[in-house]
C-alpha cells in the first residue's frame, strides 16, 4: 500500500469510455481530459516549467477500438475535496459516452493491477455453436502463437501465458468471448490479439467486406494479483 | 448517381455496420461526432436544418473561427439547428464510395441530403475541388441547375466568395460578406415561405436576392466579347440587383460571439480558444487581399474582450489564448487588453499567443507579456528584398525596422529567425531577388555584431519565399502574374545567390500558386474544369500529396480553357472584371489610384495616421478611422 502524503495528494477517478469515444486513442483522452479537470474548478496541482499542466496518471491505456467500464486516472490535487463533489463536478463536464462511476483517495498503486477482463463480440459469418466451440479449443490450446509486428518485422510470440482464461460461447446469433487477460505493463496483451489469434485459427471474421462482419472488445473489470476486484 | 434508397441503407449502416470501417481507417475520431459542447436539438422542434460543410479534413475545419461564430449563431435561433460537416480523408472517402456510406454531419449523424441548407466555407482556393467532391458523397448533382426541388438550398460563403464566379454556377445562394446577420435573415425568410406554403426553391432565390449580402448565380447572365473577356453581367429581373454589396457588422461589441467551443476529442491545428479582437486592417499592403475586403476597421474594446475570453476559458479549460486579426499589433488598445488578460490568465495558467506580428511593433515589452513570442520562433514578413519594391507594394515596414526587431529577438535569447518574402511581385527585377539573399545576410550579420557573451547559441536564418497571386479586389488585381517558368527561375537565382550556410532556403512549387491564380480570377467558364477534376476524384488538393497540376492542365484543355488568359495575361484597366459583380465597399477608382502609386513607388500611409479614401466607410461600421 502506498501512503498518501500531503505533498502527494492525488484523487483517483473511476469512468468509463463507451461509444464513439472508443475510437479516440489514449493520448487524445488524456488531452480531453486535461480541459475537463480544468473545467472541473478542482483544486488541481500543476506540473512546473514553460507549460504547466495539471498531474494525471491513467492506468492501463486502451487502445483504439475497444471500450471500457474500467478506466482510472488518479488527479493530483493540492487541497482534499469531497469525493461526491469532485464526482459532480468532473460529470458535469463530461459527455454520457465519457462518464466517472466514482471517486474515491487511492489505497493502492496501478502496478498492483495484475488482470483485465474483456467480454468481446462477434459478428461473423457462420457464426454458431460449432464455431464457438472450435474458438473454445483455439483459446484452450498448450500454445497460442501469434504473429507480431515489431520493430524489426513479425515474430511468433506465444500470448498464452498472458491469458488467465478464455472462453467463447454462441449467443443471440453471435460468438461471444469472455477474457481475463495480463495487464501488466511489462507484459500488457491487447486483446485485439485474441481476435487474432481466432481470425488465424477459427477462419472468423474473415469476409473483405467489412460492413457485413463486425466485432467488439468491452473492458468490464481488473483485478489484483489474489484475484479480488481492483480499486 | 445512386439512389436514394442506397442512402437509407447507408444511414442505417452507419448505426451497426461501421465499427469495422472505422478501424480501418487512419484517424476514426474524425468521423463520430459527440463532442462536448456541440449542439443537440430535437428535429421535431426545429424548423430549417442547417449544416456547415467545411471542404477540408476535421482537424483543419475545427480550427476554423468563422464557422465557430455562425455555428454559435445560428444554433442561438430556437428554431433552427446548426450542424458540421467534414471531407472526410481519402481513405475514408474510399470506403464511403465502396460501401455507398453517405456523408454526415457530426451531430445528428443524419446525411447532407436530409438537411434545408448546405452551407459550405471556401476558405482557399484549392479547396473547390473538395466542396465538389462533398456534393458528390451527398448524393447531389454539382450545378444548382441540376438539381431537385427537394435538395437542399446549397450555400457558398468565406473569403473566396469575393470572386464567386468559377464555382457560382454549383450553388443556389452566395453569402458575401461578414454571415452573422444575413445568415439568420436567409433562414428566416426560407422559414416563413415553407410555413405560408408560398416555398419554391426559384420563388425563395428570387426573394433572397433582396437581400443586402445576398448573391444569387442563377439571377444573371454573363456575356462575353469576341476576345473573351466580359462584355456584361445582365440581371434577368428588374428587381435583381446588379451589385452585391458585401455585408458587415456595424457594431463588434455587440457582435455575438461564442460562449462555448465545440470540443474536438482528436487534436486540431488550432486547439485553443481564437479572440478575435477586430476586424479589418488598417495598412494597405497592395497585395493583401484580406486587408481590402475587410474593410473598413471595426475594433472590439478590451473590457468585452476579457469578459469574452475568461468566459470561453470557463467553458473550455484552454489553456491558451490566441489574439488574432490581420495585424494584432496594430490594435490601438493591444497594451490595456493583454494587461488585463494577464491579471487571470498568469493564475490560470493559460498562455497568449499573437500569431502575426509586424516587424515594426516587436518590442521586448510584447516578448515578455506573450508566451508565444516568449517560446515560439520568430517570424517576420518584410515581403520583399529591396526598399523599393517594398515600397511598391506599400508594405510600411524598413530594413532598419527589421534589423532592430532582429537585435531585439536576439538578446532576448532567439537564434532562429524566419523570414517571409514574395517573388514574382509587379515590377520585380532580379536585384530585388539579390536583396532577400542580402537582407538575409545581414540578418545573420546582426548576430555577429553582438558581444559574443550576450550572443544566443547557433543562429540560424530561414528565408520562406512564396509566388505573387495577383487577388481580386486589390490594386494588383489587374496585374499579370509571372509565368510558371519565370517563376522558378527567379526561384532559381535566389538559391544561387544565398550563398551563406546559416540561411536556409525554402519555396513552394509555384504550381500550385499558378492554379490559384487561375481560380482566384477565373469566371463561370472554369465550371467545367472542375467538374471534370471532381469526376476524376480530384480532391483535397490544399494538402501537396494530394495536388496534381498535370491533371489541371488535362482538364483545362478538355475543357477548351486557356489558362494564360486568367494568369498570365494583365487584365485591361477598363475590362469587365468576372469580380466586378461584388461590391467590397472599397472603390474600383481607388485601387487604381493605389496601382498608379505603386508604379510611381509611392506610399500610402495607414488608416492610423490619414483615410485615404477608399470608399470602405459607406459600408458605415463603429470605427476610429474612417473620414
Ligand atoms: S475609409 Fe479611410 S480610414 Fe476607412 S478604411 Fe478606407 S482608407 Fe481606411
Amino acid at each position: 500500500m502506498v501512503q498518501v502524503t500531503p505533498e502527494k495528494l492525488f484523487i483517483r477517478i473511476k469512468f468509463r469510455k463507451t461509444g464513439r469515444l472508443q475510437y479516440i486513442s489514449h493520448l487524445d483522452l488524456v488531452r480531453t481530459m486535461n480541459k475537463i479537470v480544468v473545467r472541473s474548478g478542482l483544486p488541481l496541482w500543476y506540473t512546473e516549467g514553460f507549460n504547466p499542466k495539471p498531474k494525471m496518471v491513467f492506468a492501463a491505456p486502451l487502445s483504439i477500438g475497444t471500450e471500457s467500464h474500467f478506466e482510472f486516472m488518479d488527479l493530483r490535487l493540492t487541497e482534499r475535496v469531497d469525493t461526491d463533489l469532485a464526482l459532480e463536478r468532473l460529470n458535469a463536464n463530461m459527455t454520457d459516452e465519457l462518464v466517472c462511476t466514482e471517486a474515491y483517495y487511492p489505497e493502492s498503486p496501478f502496478t498492483a493491477l495484475r488482470w483485465l477482463k474483456y467480454e468481446m463480440e462477434l459478428v461473423t459469418s457462420g457464426a454458431s455453436e460449432e464455431l464457438a466451440g472450435k474458438c473454445n479449443e483455439a483459446l484452450a490450446s498448450e500454445k497460442m502463437e501469434i504473429l507480431k509486428k515489431t520493430k524489426s518485422g513479425e515474430t511468433v510470440v506465444d500470448i498464452k501465458p498472458l491469458v488467465h482464461s478464455a472462453t467463447a460461447r454462441f449467443e443471440d446469433g453471435k460468438i461471444k468471448i469472455s477474457a481475463i487477460l495480463s495487464a501488466d505493463p511489462s507484459s500488457f496483451l491487447n486483446p485485439e490479439y485474441v481476435v487474432k489469434l481466432l481470425r488465424e485459427r477459427c477462419n472468423v471474421l474473415s469476409s473483405s467486406d467489412l460492413t457485413s462482419e463486425h466485432y467488439s472488445i468491452l473492458r468490464t473489470e481488473g483485478y489484483f494479483f489474489d484475484m479480488t476486484l481492483f480499486r | 448517381m445512386l439512389a436514394p434508397s442506397v442512402y437509407l441503407k447507408g444511414l442505417e449502416m452507419l448505426e451497426k455496420n461501421m465499427s469495422s470501417v472505422l478501424k480501418s481507417v487512419s484517424k476514426p475520431g474524425r468521423y463520430v461526432g459527440g463532442e462536448y459542447n456541440s449542439v443537440k436539438k430535437n428535429k421535431d422542434e426545429v424548423k430549417c436544418r442547417f449544416a456547415f460543410c467545411f471542404p477540408d479534413t476535421y482537424e483543419i475545419g475545427m480550427s476554423n473561427l468563422g464557422v465557430r461564430i455562425l455555428y454559435d449563431v445560428l444554433n442561438r435561433e430556437k428554431d433552427i439547428w446548426c450542424e458540421r460537416v467534414y471531407a472526410p480523408w481519402t481513405d475514408m472517402r474510399e470506403k464511403m464510395q465502396e460501401y455507398s456510406i453517405p456523408l454526415t454531419a457530426q451531430e445528428s449523424g443524419d446525411a447532407m441530403k436530409a438537411f434545408d441548407m448546405l452551407a459550405f466555407s471556401l476558405q482557399y482556393e484549392m479547396c473547390y475541388t473538395t466542396a465538389l467532391g462533398m456534393l458528390r458523397l451527398a448524393g447531389l448533382k454539382l450545378y444548382a441547375s441540376e438539381r431537385e426541388e427537394c435538395d437542399p438550398v446549397v450555400i457558398a460563403g468565406g473569403p473566396c466568395v469575393y470572386n464567386p464566379e468559377p464555382f457560382a454556377e454549383f450553388f443556389d445562394l452566395i453569402n458575401v460578406g461578414e454571415g452573422e446577420e444575413v445568415l439568420v435573415e436567409i433562414c428566416r425568410l426560407y422559414i416563413e415561405m415553407k410555413e405560408n406554403g408560398s416555398y419554391t426553391k426559384s420563388a425563395f432565390l428570387r426573394r433572397a436576392s433582396q437581400i443586402e449580402g445576398v448573391y444569387i448565380p442563377s439571377l444573371y447572365e454573363v456575356e462575353y466579347n469576341a476576345d473573351g473577356t466580359i462584355k456584361e453581367y445582365k440581371p434577368k429581373y428588374p428587381d435583381t440587383p446588379k451589385k452585391i454589396r458585401k455585408r458587415i457588422i456595424e457594431d463588434m461589441d455587440k457582435a455575438p460571439y461564442p460562449e462555448k467551443l465545440v470540443m474536438p476529442y482528436i487534436e486540431t491545428v488550432h486547439d485553443r480558444i481564437v479572440l478575435e479582437v477586430y476586424r479589418g486592417c488598417i495598412r494597405g499592403c497592395r497585395f493583401c487581399q484580406a486587408g481590402m475586403v475587410y474593410r473598413p476597421i471595426r475594433e472590439k474594446s478590451p473590457e468585452v474582450l476579457c469578459k469574452q475570453a475568461r468566459c470561453l476559458f470557463d467553458n473550455t479549460g484552454y489553456d491558451e489564448i490566441s489574439l488574432i486579426s490581420l495585424s494584432i499589433s496594430d490594435y490601438s488598445e493591444l497594451p490595456r487588453l493583454t494587461d488585463s488578460l494577464l491579471e487571470w490568465t498568469d493564475e490560470k495558467r493559460v498562455s497568449l499567443s499573437l500569431p502575426s506580428l509586424r516587424i515594426d511593433s516587436f518590442s521586448e515589452e510584447l516578448m515578455q507579456k506573450v508566451s508565444s513570442v516568449r517560446t515560439g520562433g520568430i517570424t517576420f514578413a518584410p515581403e520583399a528584398g529591396t526598399q523599393r519594391l517594398r515600397d511598391v507594394i506599400n508594405k510600411n515596414v524598413t530594413e532598419e525596422d527589421l534589423l532592430r526587431s532582429v537585435n531585439i529577438a536576439y538578446r532576448g535569447g532567439k537564434s532562429n529567425i524566419k523570414l517571409y518574402f514574395m517573388n514574382g511581385l509587379p515590377t520585380e527585377t532580379l536585384e530585388d531577388i539579390e536583396g532577400i539573399a542580402e537582407l538575409a545576410k545581414r540578418v545573420v550579420g546582426q548576430y555577429f555584431r553582438m558581444p559574443k557573451e550576450e550572443r544566443p547559441k547557433g543562429v540560424g536564418v530561414t528565408v520562406s519565399v512564396s509566388c505573387f497571386v495577383p487577388k481580386p479586389h486589390t490594386p494588383f488585381q489587374w496585374e499579370a502574374q509571372d509565368s510558371y517558368e519565370m517563376l522558378m527561375n527567379k526561384q532559381e537565382h535566389l538559391k544561387n545567390a544565398i550563398t551563406d550556410r546559416r540561411i536556409r532556403y525554402t519555396y513552394h512549387d509555384a504550381k500550385v500558386s499558378v492554379i490559384e491564380a487561375l481560380l482566384a480570377r477565373g469566371d463561370r467558364r472554369l465550371a467545367p474544369v472542375l467538374e471534370l477534376l471532381t469526376n476524376e476524384g480530384v480532391t483535397l488538393e490544399a494538402w501537396d500529396e494530394n495536388f496534381d497540376y498535370d491533371k489541371w492542365v488535362s482538364a483545362l484543355d478538355r475543357a477548351g480553357v486557356d489558362m494564360s488568359f486568367y494568369t498570365t495575361r494583365g487584365f485591361g484597366l477598363d475590362e469587365v472584371l468576372p469580380w466586378d459583380i461584388i461590391d467590397i465597399g472599397v472603390t474600383k477608382a481607388y485601387l487604381r489610384r493605389e496601382r498608379d502609386k505603386a508604379y510611381e513607388g509611392k506610399t500610402t500611409p495607414s488608416c492610423a495616421e490619414q483615410c485615404s479614401g477608399c470608399g470602405a466607410n459607406k459600408l458605415g461600421g463603429k470605427n476610429k478611422w474612417c473620414r
